[in-house]
């Protein structure tokens, strides 16, 4: 249908609701209302039913105006969803139309309150296309309070299965107790371990890793359904700024509870709110808030903030290949933000790198939904070897089980990096016809592994080939016909998490220049690239990275041990010199040689 | 000596009064500062009040104390109170010459600076022990640090300039045919001046605010294009450039140059339909060396799009962000002769 005429002919619907004064009801209302400002405490205390919010008919008006502005493309002329920007996103814009709204303070199953979708619209839904309309973020307040009230007003007049009117909709708003360790925003740490310990035994006990995977990557079950039948799946805890109940705040254990109080409706999430005690709830949100990594998050963005440097970590001797080494450890958290644990045995300065992944949708088959939305990457080099390593982890919560598609992470340095003059790259894509891009590219196939079977506890052995790939443009990839030698060390998938170890010597023979030859102590372009097996990904289909830098760091110039005692010894030998010129001038001036 | 301790107390009481409680609750939260009672105008009343105790309490500070609170009124008021904040390199600039009036201040005549000698000779020569002992291995120890500090290696991303909207080529081939992009117009664009509302006199910058559009049976055809170009931006656009149009799409943040913000004064409204053409159709293997072409995560969009559905996603990032696109009238165009 034409879009024009849809519009017309909804609202003309719209006008005809509007004109349908029933007095009645009004009264009704009124008195209720009246009767619930009465007797408030009581109901509070008492968790007494209570009407949902009623439709502020006054403000419809304003409200449409804005919805059919501003909501319209993604949820649709009668907010069932539909909108044109719908069948290209991942989660799908909420469809209105049978009152089913996941983040409320109400009972599972029930209506929201009017500050529940207020709190929605303003805050958005991080980790969704759903922006926050009333943050104050970079570009502004986009609509202020009333206006949100409005658009919330009118979003609630698009419910057609349910009536909030009705006696039979009777809400109870719940009582989450407050936070008891008082810990603040934005980083809420400070949580005793004996809590966290006893919130894992409330994860253990619900069997909450059914859905949410045994380290919480959401790598349970991927079988679930929502209740308009669309693929969804469980949270990945280790990645809270994510969390569409968050509101902007992701570190608070209070959205947790919240949820796990209430249950997500519409989703296989339900509510524990008869099952685990309030205080254990709360126990259990410290569980879950401990697992993910304490990063600066981008106030725009609601994700951590990007690292466009990688810095190789110097090593003289040979670089372990086990992933538990000391050298390759390095807690997620920012230091700056959690201090290292006590008894911290990995390198000085050592860390995880975050490269966000967005779909590659600018050229050919374009990848709208991409399941990784960034990777975790680290290095170190070795001077005896004369070889680089690149640990790159990423969650995934499911992988291939068809050898046609294979998973597959790759990195992309300038295939002539020589030859590039200033900041000059190569094209992000696959490069472009006059500058190539190397890639080291690791198709892998999971041992003994069936997505739908419960997860081994140990993990898994990763069947891994690497491909060496020149690219001149998005469709003029190639394989190498002289590969410069790229191996991975040794791989891993354990609880929804892929590691993957790349080594290469730092050059080549490089017979047909198709290989990056890496200087030590440069700026070297770097970029990443993610495909997901399990969606089928492959060629330009993937989840791609922007152009990065990496480093290989030198050692530590030995005038680092001398330099700074001859310097302090000299400095101190001028504090002498200036106390013998003031001790003397006042001597001078006492004889009276000088005025 | 009691009188520089009381002077003291009531710098560091009033400070924190000024600074914790009016400064950061009230001055830093106010919606619109007032021509009289705006953040400066509070920090002259901080400045009179450091003024006014030493003159009522009659306390008679020396000089080097003196000095020292007129320097760090002055790098207060650079660092917090100035607004907007300035770079750092600026910073240093004015301190500088903060400094070097403070120094004036003080060796104003040969009295004052004699007395402000005076506690530094003191150290120097020992006279106060206790300070001459801190001083004497704390700066020596200060120096071997940041030796140490200089002398590590520490890597930074290197910063890339960037030119954000290059001078658009003469003409551009777009699906097999040539543009000139002098004089191009949007076809869509039925109306110039956007009077698509009987809004107010005078012009209405946001065209649809105050009245439903899609409810005006005159402007269907134009909100026919419109609408159509939403849908178009929110199939495709949306992921970088934002639900929105503020660049702050759900992939926006992987990308380095960032979207285009065209809520931003800078963008959209001060280009013309014309310029938007060529980067839409050509994105940004299009562009020029000095705009980073290799990585800008703009499609070429010819390669997706048709040129009438290019025109009206333009069209349709005009009507929702309320710019104008510039244009350039018959007068300015013949050089400005009238």
């Amino acid at each position: 249908m034409n879009p024009i005429i849809s519009f017309l002919k909804y609202s003309h619907k719209e006008e005809d609701m509007l004109t349908e004064p029933i007095k009645t009801v009004r009264h009704f209302l009124i008195a209720l209302a009246v009767m619930l400002i009465v007797g408030l405490p009581s109901t509070l205390l008492a968790q007494e039913a209570q009407l949902p919010d009623q439709i502020q008919k006054d403000k419809l008006e304003l409200g449409k105006r804005i919805y059919f502005k501003r909501c319209v493309w993604c949820h649709g002329v009668e907010g069932g969803g539909d909108g044109p920007s719908a069948d290209r996103l991942f989660t799908r814009p909420r469809n209105f139309i049978q009152g089913t709204f996941k983040i409320r303070t109400t009972d599972s199953g029930e209506l929201p309150l009017d500050q529940n979708l207020i709190d929605t619209v303003t805050n958005g839904l991080p980790g969704s296309a759903m922006p926050a309309w009333g943050s104050g973020v970079m570009g502004g307040r986009v609509l202020s309070e009333d206006e949100i009230l409005a658009v919330v007003q009118f979003v609630k007049s698009l419910v057609q299965d349910r009536d909030f009117a009705d006696e039979d909709e009777e809400v109870y708003v719940q009582e989450f107790g407050s936070n008891p360790w008082g810990t603040s925003a934005p980083y809420h740490l400070g949580v005793p371990q004996e809590d966290i310990d006893a919130g894992k035994e409330v994860f253990l006990k619900n069997k909450c890793f059914e859905c949410h995977g045994g380290e919480g990557r959401g790598d349970g079950n991927p079988t679930m359904k929502d209740d308009w039948g669309f693929p969804i799946f469980a949270a990945d805890w280790q990645q809270c700024w994510n969390f569409r109940g968050s509101r902007r705040n992701p570190y608070d254990p209070f959205s947790i509870v919240r949820t796990v109080s209430t249950g997500l409706n519409g989703t296989p999430m339900p509510n524990f709110k008869d099952k685990i005690t309030v205080e254990d709830r709360w126990k259990l949100a410290a569980f879950v808030n401990s697992l993910c990594p304490r990063k600066k998050i981008d106030k725009n963005a609601n994700k951590p903030i990007n690292d466009f440097l990688v810095k190789s970590k110097f090593t003289k001797g040979p670089v372990s290949t086990d992933f538990n080494d000391p050298m390759w450890q390095a807690p997620d958290d920012d230091m700056k933000i959690k201090p290292r644990p006590d008894g911290y045995t990995g390198k000085k300065n050592q860390r995880w790198h975050y490269i966000a992944l967005a779909g590659q949708i600018t050229r050919g088959q374009r990848n709208f939904k991409p399941k990784v939305d960034n990777l975790w990457v680290m290095s170190n080099w070795s001077e005896e070897e004369q070889a680089v390593y690149y640990l790159v982890e990423y969650h995934n919560r499911f992988l291939s089980v068809d050898p046609a598609y294979p998973d597959a992470v790759a990195i992309q340095w300038p295939g002539q990096l020589e030859e590039l003059f200033g900041a000059e790259k190569p094209y992000f894509i696959y490069g472009d016809s006059k500058k190539p891009v190397d890639i080291w590219k690791a198709n892998f196939m999971v041992k003994d592994y069936k997505d739908t079977a419960a997860p081994n506890p140990n993990g898994y052995d990763i069947d891994v080939s690497v491909k060496e790939l020149v690219g001149h443009g998005f469709d003029a990839v190639s394989e190498k016909e002289t590969p410069g030698g790229v191996t991975v060390v040794n791989s891993k998938y354990h609880q929804g998490r892929v590691k993957i170890m790349f080594k290469r010597s730092l050059t080549t023979e490089n017979p047909d220049k198709t290989d990056v030859q890496i200087p030590v102590e440069s700026f070297i372009p770097i970029s990443f690239m993610q495909w997901t097996g399990w969606d089928k990904e492959h060629d330009e289909l993937m989840a791609i990275s922007t152009w990065c830098y990496t480093i290989l760091e030198p050692d530590n110039p030995a005038s680092m041990l001398y330099m700074p005692p001859i310097l302090g010894v000299a400095f101190f030998g001028f504090q002498m010199w200036l106390v013998w010129m003031t001790k003397r001038t006042r001597k001078m001036a006492a004889e009276g040689k000088v005025k | 000596m009691n009188k520089v301790v009381t002077g003291l107390i009531l710098y560091l009481v009033g400070f924190a009064v000024f600074h914790f409680g009016l400064f950061e609750q009230v001055i830093l939260k106010m919606e619109e500062p007032g021509v009289l009672l705006n953040r400066y105008s509070y920090f002259l009343l901080f400045v009179a009040y450091c003024i006014g105790f030493n003159i009522i309490l009659k306390l008679k500070p020396p000089i080097a104390l003196n000095g020292l609170i007129v320097w760090l009124l002055g790098a207060y008021f650079y660092k917090v109170v100035l607004f907007p904040p300035i770079p750092w390199t600026l910073l240093i600039t004015y301190m500088m010459l903060w400094t070097i009036g403070t120094f004036l201040y003080i060796s104003q005549d040969p009295v004052t600076f004699a007395e402000f000698r005076k506690p530094i000779v003191k150290t120097v020569v020992g006279e106060y022990k206790v300070a001459q002992y801190v001083v004497f291995i704390a700066l020596p120890l200060l120096v071997g640090f940041a030796t140490y500090k200089s002398l590590e290696p520490s890597f930074a991303e290197p910063v890339e300039l960037r030119t954000v909207h290059p001078a658009p080529p003469a003409t551009t081939k777009v699906h097999g045919k040539s543009y000139t992009l002098e004089g191009l117009q949007n076809p869509f664009r039925i109306d110039e001046q956007d009077n698509y509302v009987d809004g107010g006199p005078g012009g209405n910058a946001l065209p649809v605010e105050g009245k439903f559009p899609f409810l005006d049976a005159d402007k269907v055809e134009y909100m026919k294009s419109v609408t159509e170009g939403g849908t178009i931006f929110f199939e495709n656009c949306h992921y970088c450039h934002g639900d929105q149009l503020n660049g702050l799409g759900m992939f926006s943040h992987v990308f380095n140059p960032t979207p285009a913000n065209f809520i931003d004064p800078g963008t959209i409204a001060m280009l013309r339909e014309s310029f938007l053409f060529w980067r839409v159709a050509k994105g940004g293997p299009g562009l020029p060396n000095e705009s980073t072409p290799w990585s800008s995560a703009m499609p070429p969009w010819e390669e997706h799009l048709k040129v009438e559905e290019i025109w009206k996603v333009i069209l349709f990032e005009y009507w929702y962000t309320g710019w104008h696109p510039r244009t350039f009238d018959e007068e300015s165009a013949s050089g400005g002769e009238e």
